[in-house]
C-alpha cells in the first residue's frame, strides 16, 4: 500500500501477537488531518488492540507509528496527545460533571479561571451546562457519553480514538450521539479513528472506511469502493432492507 | 419500621451495649456477693490507680494503641499496592490463594512459623517483632480486602488518565485515593481490630515482654482479679467501639 508521505498519521507494518496468535498482521494505513477513519470488524478481530497500540497503552511487536512525520512508536501514552474513548463513558464517580470535563486541564496545571471559562463553554456546546454540578450517577447514559466526549475534546487532542463509544446506548440516543459526533468533528476539525461493527455507523461517521479481518487491515480508497465490495456486506444489508420495503409478491397479501 | 423489626433492633442493640455496661459496672463495683442484683457499694480506686500510674495498664493500653494503629495503617496502605500487583499478575489466582493462607491457619501456628526468623533477625520479644508478626496476618487480610477494588474498571481508569496526559502519580492522587477514602477507613478498622485483639501471636513472639491489653486482661482473669480485668476490658473495648461507630457512619455515607 502506498502511504502519503505528508499524512498526519502513518502506521506501517504493525504486528501484534497474543499467546502466539497473530492479532494484527502488517497493518499499514495513513490518515490525513481533520479526517475520520471508520474501522469495521467483528468482535475480537483486533480493533481494540489496534487502537490501544496507537494510543501507546500496549506495545506492538513490530511496526511504526508516525504523527506529522515524527516517530511516536516508543512514546509513552501520556506524551502522545492522543485521547482514547472507551465503549463505556468511564466518568470518575467522585467528580461532578464539571470536574470530569476539567480533569485533563487540571493535569496540565491550567489556572482555575481559565478552566472555568473553557469547561463552561464546552458544557454549553454539548448542552450539559444545567448538569454541571451533578454526579455522573445522576445523569443519563447519553449525557454521560457526552461528558466523556467533552472531557476528551477540551484537550484538543491531535488524534481521537473511539472504541465503539455508542454501542451501549439505545437506538435513539445512539442516533443523537452520531449526529453530535458529526457536528463536533466538523466544528473542531477532529482527526479520529472510529472503531465500530455497525456498517451504517461506519458509513455515516467515517470519511474513509477500513475493514479488519484476520488481523489484516484493508483501507478502501472511497466509500463507493467499500459499498461495492461484496465482502464488506453492505450489498447484503441493502438487499435485506430493500426486500422488507418492496411490495409483496404474495397474491394473498393484497 | 414494623413493631417486630423495632423489637429486633432494640434486642440487637441491647445485646451489644449490655456486656459493655456490665464491664463498666464490674470495674467500679465493690463487694458483689451472690445473689445480690447490684454491688453493695461503688469504688473508683481501680480507675484512679490506673490514672495515677500504679498499674501498667495505661502503658499496655498505649502499646496496644501504637501497635494496632501502626499495623492497621501499614496493612491498609501496603495492602492496596500489593493487591494491585496481585490483580494484574499473570498468576493472579495462585497468588490470591496464597494471600488467604495466613488467614486459614491459626495465629499461634503462624507465630511458631515466624518465630525462627524473628529470632534470627533479633526481633523476638520486641515491639517491632510483634508488629511484624501482626502485620503478616493483617496484611493478608488487607490484600484480600483490596483485591476486588482492582477490577477492569480501575485498569481502564488508569489508561484513561494516561491518555488524558497524566502519569501514575496523577492516577493515584486524583483517582485512586479519592475513591478509596471510604474503603480505606473500613480496611484500617478491620486490620486495627485484628492486631488489637491479638493474643496468641503477641504472647509467642513478645515472650511476655511486650505487654498489650489482651495480655493484661488474661492475666487479671487468671489471678481471679475480676475488678482489674474489667478495667482492662473497658480499655480494650473502648477504641473498637469508637472505630465501629466511625465505620458505621462512613458505611452509611457511602450507601
Amino acid at each position: 500500500m502506498n502511504l502519503a508521505p505528508d499524512a498526519f498519521l502513518r502506521v506501517e507494518g504493525l504486528e501484534k501477537r497474543f499467546a502466539g496468535e497473530a492479532v494484527l498482521h502488517a497493518v499499514t494505513f495513513d490518515l490525513a488531518e481533520g479526517r475520520v477513519l471508520s474501522v469495521i470488524g467483528r468482535s475480537g478481530c483486533g480493533k481494540t488492540t489496534l487502537l490501544r497500540i496507537i494510543a501507546g497503552l500496549v506495545a506492538g511487536d513490530a511496526g511504526s507509528i508516525h504523527r506529522r512525520g515524527l516517530d511516536i512508536t516508543g512514546l509513552p501514552a501520556e506524551q502522545r496527545g492522543i485521547v482514547y474513548l472507551y465503549q463505556e463513558p468511564l466518568l470518575f464517580p467522585h467528580l461532578t460533571v464539571f470536574e470530569n470535563v476539567a480533569f485533563g486541564l487540571r493535569l496540565r496545571g491550567m489556572t482555575s479561571p481559565e478552566i472555568d471559562t473553557r469547561v463552561t463553554r464546552m458544557l454549553e456546546s454539548l448542552d450539559l451546562l444545567e448538569h454541571r454540578d451533578k454526579a455522573p450517577s445522576r445523569i443519563s447514559g447519553g449525557q454521560r457519553q457526552r461528558v466523556s466526549f467533552g472531557r476528551a475534546l477540551i484537550l484538543a487532542p491531535s488524534l481521537l480514538l473511539l472504541d465503539e463509544p455508542f454501542s451501549s446506548l439505545d437506538t435513539d440516543t445512539r442516533a443523537q450521539m452520531q449526529q453530535l459526533f458529526k457536528r463536533v468533528a466538523a466544528e473542531y476539525a477532529i482527526t479520529a479513528i472510529f472503531v465500530t461493527h455497525d456498517l451504517k455507523e461506519a458509513l455515516l461517521l467515517g470519511d474513509r472506511i477500513a475493514t479488519l479481518r484476520g488481523g489484516r487491515l484493508h483501507t478502501y480508497p472511497t466509500k463507493a469502493d467499500f459499498i461495492a465490495d461484496p465482502e464488506a456486506g453492505v450489498a447484503e444489508e441493502i438487499a435485506f432492507w430493500s426486500a422488507l420495503g418492496a411490495p409483496s409478491s404474495d397474491p394473498d397479501a393484497a | 419500621m414494623s413493631r417486630s423489626s423495632r423489637w429486633i433492633a432494640v434486642g440487637l442493640g441491647a445485646s451489644c451495649v449490655a456486656p459493655v455496661l456490665y464491664l463498666v459496672a464490674l470495674s467500679i463495683a465493690g463487694p458483689w456477693p451472690y445473689p445480690d442484683l447490684l454491688p453493695r457499694d461503688v469504688r473508683f480506686d481501680r480507675w484512679t490507680a490506673l490514672l495515677s500510674g500504679d498499674h501498667d495498664l495505661l502503658g499496655s493500653a498505649l502499646t496496644s494503641v501504637t501497635l494496632a494503629s501502626a499495623v492497621g495503617l501499614l496493612s491498609a496502605v501496603l495492602g492496596l499496592f500489593i493487591a494491585r500487583a496481585v490483580a494484574s499478575h499473570p498468576y493472579r489466582r495462585g497468588l490470591t490463594l496464597t494471600a488467604h493462607l495466613p488467614l486459614a491457619i491459626s495465629p499461634v501456628i503462624l507465630g511458631v512459623c515466624l518465630l525462627y526468623f524473628l529470632i534470627r533477625l533479633d526481633l523476638a520479644a520486641t515491639l517491632a517483632g510483634v508488629m511484624l508478626s501482626h502485620l503478616v496476618f493483617a496484611l493478608a487480610f488487607a490484600v484480600v480486602f483490596w483485591l476486588p477494588f482492582w477490577n477492569a474498571e480501575k485498569r481502564a481508569y488508569e489508561d484513561l488518565v494516561r491518555t488524558l496526559g497524566g502519569g501514575t502519580r496523577d492516577f493515584y492522587a486524583r483517582v485512586v485515593f479519592p475513591l478509596t477514602r471510604g474503603p480505606f477507613v473500613i480496611c484500617f478498622f478491620q486490620t486495627f481490630l485484628i492486631s488489637w485483639f491479638q493474643y496468641g501471636l503477641t504472647v509467642l513472639v513478645g515472650s511476655g515482654k511486650v505487654r498489650t491489653l489482651p495480655l493484661e486482661v488474661y492475666e487479671y482473669v487468671a489471678e481471679a482479679n475480676l475488678g482489674y480485668a474489667a478495667v482492662a476490658s473497658c480499655l480494650l473495648v473502648l477504641p473498637p467501639v469508637l472505630l465501629g461507630w466511625l465505620n458505621l457512619r462512613i458505611a452509611r455515607r457511602l450507601s
